[in-house]
């Protein structure tokens, strides 16, 4: 008991160190609670990025009903709609947008609107995945790992889900299974990593020159420092585009069963995962958002923030719930019931 | 400023109603000694003042390079108290994760106020391209690490806004000490319960000789203010990309 206090007020102890604990009845924030408020702040990011002058404007709506092409008539139609409203209402709907987007970000901050505003996340997350991103190019074969598949926004829904305060398993060896259960943050992690490797073996990324031309087309409008990486990368891929689809799908094939592999394994697993999400991150000219016209900072960013949520936890910092012979000491560092 | 001129209107609305709360805190706090963080309330009113002329050049009240002058002092002053802070010394304002934030707020506003210039020089010379963005694209990665680290404070102090006793508790919890308290019993308010972080007693958070203490001025608006200014300061880096 004394030593998982003791070990508690270690790993506050950095936050101690800046001043950072000093309100009555404030807790510091768990690891759960931290990827929460990361999560926030991009979202933060997010609205602010929608209040871009490009987002008032045409272009904006046109992108928007781009993502349509290709898709089925079912899933195009409303893309096509909801695309004319804001072609027809280009400020108003993008004022909408992004005070959405910043009540989201401000609302998962403030710990008594945490679970509304998460909520609220995944519904929003949903409808963007379809009406703005085109189910982020999964049906119409478009999608690849480094153009955003199978969709930033909807790893956002993930992350909600994952992050989700309160749970049953609080013997979970991560923080993305304390909510779910360990066996289902399983299951979501083999299906969106899986489903990253098979994209990877899709035409779009795995013939000749796709995926050279992809991360080139990213470098257009960029800081010269990532405009000249992504050239440079653009151009090996193009020379070696097949085998380094194949490279990539072969590993993140193997961030994919990770989570099923003994604890230094995972945790080697989810520092490939986090080192595979930079890469893609990069390839995606950090979705765009030093050009002045990305929306969001796509999907490394938050594969990585995933990754991190499955950071294989050391037994000792395990909830003591699920620890016998342990007896909880420290109050609960997050008021959700972390 | 890029964007929509009513947008810039409505976050420099935004940013003159932060300014003036914070005159106002600044007056209340003189007039009837309640405790509050002068100096973190005048650097509030310096950059609302000061964000509301970069969004609305017809607002800008201060001249050319004076703003410069003033953010660098403030963001030294805020880096020594920081740096006392962390060596354990006395400061007049309490928490150096809190004096780090301003730090971070005076030097993004030196950032903007920098690309502002370079943006009017390049006009002068007949090279601008419109808008703050031409002038800052040599820095734009800069800009982008600046807004980030500023949603960070954001996110951080809205974690911490609901743990932040409202000014009604604080005061229901002063009564007590109020009551109790003649000359020489006066506890300090943070040793009654009240949740005052920002109160210590260089800026006044006890009465003088022992008298019982005042109530503090909210900290919970004090923390929306810096909310309001970060949301604002990362809107006007992002339109700088």
């Amino acid at each position: 008991m004394a030593s998982q206090a003791a070990d508690v007020g270690t790993r506050t102890g950095w936050l101690r160190g800046v001043g950072a604990v000093h309100e009555e009845g404030w807790t510091t924030p768990d690891a759960r609670r931290r990827l929460q408020l990361v999560l926030a702040g991009i979202w933060l990011l997010d609205a602010v990025l929608q209040f871009q002058a490009f987002m008032f404007s045409h272009g904006f709506s046109q992108m928007l009903g781009g993502t349509a092409a290709g898709n089925p008539a079912v899933i195009a139609d409303p893309i096509n709609w909801s695309a004319k409203i804001i072609a027809g209402h280009p400020t108003a709907t993008n004022v909408i947008f992004a005070f959405v987007q910043l009540a989201i970000g401000l609302g998962i901050a403030w710990r008594p609107t945490l679970k509304l505003a998460l909520g609220a996340s995944i519904g929003w997350s949903l409808g963007v995945w379809w009406f703005g991103e085109g189910l982020g190019g999964v049906l119409n074969g478009a999608g690849g790992p480094v153009n955003g598949a199978p969709g930033a926004v909807v790893i956002y829904a993930l992350l909600a889900v994952l992050l989700w305060p309160g749970g049953p398993d609080r013997a979970a060896p991560f923080v993305a299974g304390r909510f779910t259960g360990a066996n289902v943050a399983r299951v979501l992690w083999l299906v969106l990593w899986g489903s990253l490797a098979y994209l990877a073996l899709l035409p779009a990324t795995r013939a000749p020159k796709a995926l050279g031309r992809m991360v080139s087309a990213m470098g257009s409008g960029q800081p010269s420092w990532l405009s000249s990486l992504d050239n440079h990368l653009g151009a090996f891929l193009t020379s070696h585009g097949p085998a380094m689809a194949v490279v990539l799908a072969v590993t993140l094939a193997l961030v994919a069963v990770s989570p099923y592999l003994p604890r230094p394994a995972a945790r080697a697993g989810v520092v490939l995962a986090v080192v595979t999400a930079a890469f893609i991150w990069l390839a995606e000219g950090l979705g765009g958002i030093l050009t002045g016209g990305g929306t969001d900072p796509n999907s490394g960013l938050l594969l990585a923030l995933v990754a991190l949520a499955y950071w294989p936890l050391a037994r000792a910092a395990w909830p003591a719930a699920s620890q016998p012979g342990l007896v909880a000491t420290a109050r609960p560092q997050s008021p959700e019931g972390a | 400023m890029g964007g929509p001129s009513w947008l810039a209107w409505m976050f420099a609305s935004v940013m003159i109603a932060t300014a003036v709360y914070c005159v106002a805190r600044l007056l209340v706090s003189w007039r009837q000694r309640r405790p509050t963080h002068q100096h973190v309330d005048a650097i509030h009113v310096l950059m609302g003042v000061a964000m509301a002329g970069l969004l609305v050049p017809r607002l800008r009240v201060f001249w050319a390079g004076g703003w410069e002058v003033v953010f660098g002092i403030a963001a030294a002053w805020f880096a020594w108290l920081a740096i006392r802070e962390y060596r354990g010394q006395a400061t007049v304002g309490g928490r150096p994760g809190h004096h780090l934030q301003h730090v971070l707020a005076c030097g993004a506003m030196l950032y903007m106020l920098l690309a502002a210039a370079s943006v009017a020089k390049a006009a002068a010379g007949g090279s601008a391209t419109g808008g703050m963005a031409g002038g800052a694209a040599h820095f734009r990665t800069l800009a982008l690490v600046l807004a980030v680290a500023l949603f960070g404070s954001v996110v951080w102090n809205a974690d911490r806004l609901s743990s932040l006793a409202p000014v009604a508790a604080l005061a229901a919890r002063a009564a007590p000490v109020l009551a109790g308290a003649g000359p020489g019993g006066g506890a300090s308010f943070a040793a009654a319960g009240g949740d005052d972080s920002r109160s210590t007693p260089g800026d006044g958070g006890q009465g003088p000789a022992g008298w019982p203490p005042k109530v503090p001025l909210s900290p919970r608006l004090a923390v929306c203010c810096e909310i309001a200014m970060g949301v604002t300061m990362g809107y006007m880096l992002i339109l700088m990309l």
